[in-house]
């Protein structure tokens, strides 16, 4: 890609400029002005014939006579506004009178400036100048604005395909790692052990890393299709505290569930609403320390239903809590048994709520620990 | 696992042809063929007659869609799990529509992929391994 820097001075020679008067001597010197300063000069000497001018020529900035006969220079002006919108080029008014209603008038038929009759040339030209720079401006930050989610699209597009291409392999070594470990080739000595446990360890690391980017390339490039179906908040939590308790056991950490009376149905993608919840979980694994309890409450309010992570870790510091559920926000916070993280699986969870139009967030609880909080609309 | 039958790994990846058998293996799967695209599949499909097939998707040279209709063609009643990496669905929807009797995500740990593999035989074939039965669709 190009610098995207923009050049700080801007070269103006060559810009078009429709001049609209009907009075001819007045085209003359305004022509003359603005030629001599490098510009290209197109003429209309009515406000119809502006319109059909401003459409062969195509011109940057419009400077249009107020009083005219046929349409005057306000209704040249709304008209043009009308037919190319935002791509319009700038108008500058020009009008013999300096009243207040005459300009305020201008500026709400969409004019950007205006002149007064006499032209003092310094004026003029200091005044387009300042225009024409400005709708540069903003033309090139346009371009800047379209390369960059070019090249943002093209890094997602990238991720994905490099995630999707070392999947196979790295699962491939974690299987192999795992089958070995299992004997599965013959006993082992302890160091043989050790060392395929190292090559499993760290295959399943960069897995979790690949799915994360994947799911992450998946998100943005707007692929993330929801299977949305009827289903049960206790369910999906159920299960995930289920499989998640094996491996906090680990951690001598417990995990236990606080339902409510009702059971709360809401309209999500089982699989990736699994996966916020298995996420929050492990992440409250995690963050507390050995041997604590983690409770995962259920809610509902009649309008919004869902589940709070409850942990007993150090909690979010205040200053880091905006990186909190951005891509790769990592905090100064580190996991207490060695874990590892991407900084990725927040900002997946908060995308994949944001997708069923629900809301995430995150309460310190005053002494210990730190509560996500998932809210979904209630299926009714 | 019991089943005592044979099966053809296709896959052309080397490493996940090395990963798949090293575990039928551990599951006591003693007769596995290997072939590393459809057309060899077919080739070695006909010469040995495998009880269940383990289907690549996407193979250069024949892709698995295109093995499993030529298979089927060859025997209707031929038993063939998909091996997907990232699930497709519109792939599997294709791939069971063509009579595959189950698929199996190659990305998943091992024991995954042993009792998605377990299932399907549980499925498709009698408990006396007299042979494979009708595919359960």
């Amino acid at each position: 890609m190009e610098d995207p820097l923009i050049n700080p001075s801007i070269d103006l020679k060559g810009r078009r400029i429709l001049a609209v008067d009907d009075d001819r001597i007045n085209l003359r010197i305004i022509g003359g002005i603005l030629r001599n300063e490098g510009y290209e000069i197109a003429e209309a000497a009515s406000g119809e014939q502006a319109l059909e001018v401003y459409a062969a020529f195509q011109p940057n900035l419009v400077l249009l006579d107020v009083m005219m006969p046929g349409i005057d220079g306000f209704a040249t002006c709304r008209t043009l506004k009308k037919a190319y919108g935002d791509k319009c080029a700038p108008v500058i008014f020009v009008t013999a009178k300096s009243e207040a209603d005459d300009v305020v008038m201008g500026f709400d038929a969409g004019g950007v400036d205006y002149l007064t009759k006499p032209f003092r040339p310094k004026e003029v030209v200091a005044r387009i100048r300042t225009h024409l720079s400005n709708q540069q401006l903003v033309e090139q930050q346009k371009d800047l604005v379209q390369q960059l989610s070019k090249a943002n699209a093209a890094k997602d597009r990238f991720l994905g395909m490099c995630a999707h291409d070392l999947r196979n392999p790295l699962s491939s070594i974690r299987g192999l790692a795992e089958l070995m470990d299992e004997n599965a080739i013959g006993e082992l000595t302890s160091e043989q052990r050790e060392i395929i446990q190292t090559i499993h360890g760290a295959s399943q690391s960069m897995l979790l890393l690949v799915n994360e980017l994947l799911d992450v390339a998946t998100i943005e490039a707007g692929h993330l299709k929801l299977e949305k179906a009827p289903t049960s908040i206790v369910e999906i939590v159920e299960r995930s505290v289920h499989l998640s308790n094996i491996e906090a056991a680990k951690k001598n950490t417990r995990i236990e569930m606080v339902k409510i009376d009702t059971d709360p149905m809401v309209d999500v993608d089982r699989n990736k609403m699994r996966q916020v919840v298995d996420n929050l979980i492990n992440n409250a694994v995690k963050y507390s320390p050995r041997g604590s309890i983690i409770t995962v409450l259920i809610h509902s309010n009649g309008v919004v239903a869902g589940f709070a992570v409850r942990d007993s870790g150090p909690g979010i510091p205040e200053s880091e809590r905006h990186k909190l559920f951005k891509d790769y926000g990592r905090l100064s916070t580190e996991p207490t048994g060695g874990e590892k993280s991407t900084g990725l699986g927040l900002a997946i969870c908060r995308k994949i709520v944001e997708a069923h139009n629900g809301t995430i967030g995150v309460d310190n609880i005053p002494g210990r620990g730190a509560e996500f909080i998932v809210s979904l609309p209630l299926y009714k | 696992m019991n089943f005592s039958g044979s099966i053809l790994l296709v896959d052309d990846e080397a490493h996940i042809r090395k990963f798949i058998s090293l575990l039928l293996r551990h599951l006591g799967v003693e007769r596995i063929f290997e072939a590393a695209n459809g057309s060899i599949a077919l080739e070695v499909y006909k010469k040995e007659n495998p009880d269940l097939v383990m289907l690549d998707v996407n193979m250069p040279v024949m892709d698995g869609i295109e093995t499993l209709r030529a298979l089927k063609v060859i025997n209707p009643d031929c038993v063939v799990v998909m091996l997907t990496s990232l699930a497709n669905r519109q792939t599997i929807d294709d791939a069971v529509a063509l009579g595959a009797a189950n698929y199996i995500r190659k990305d998943a740990p091992p024991e995954e992929i042993g009792r998605a593999l377990a299932d399907t035989i549980d499925n498709c074939f009698e408990p006396d391994d007299s042979g494979p039965a009708a595919p359960d669709a």
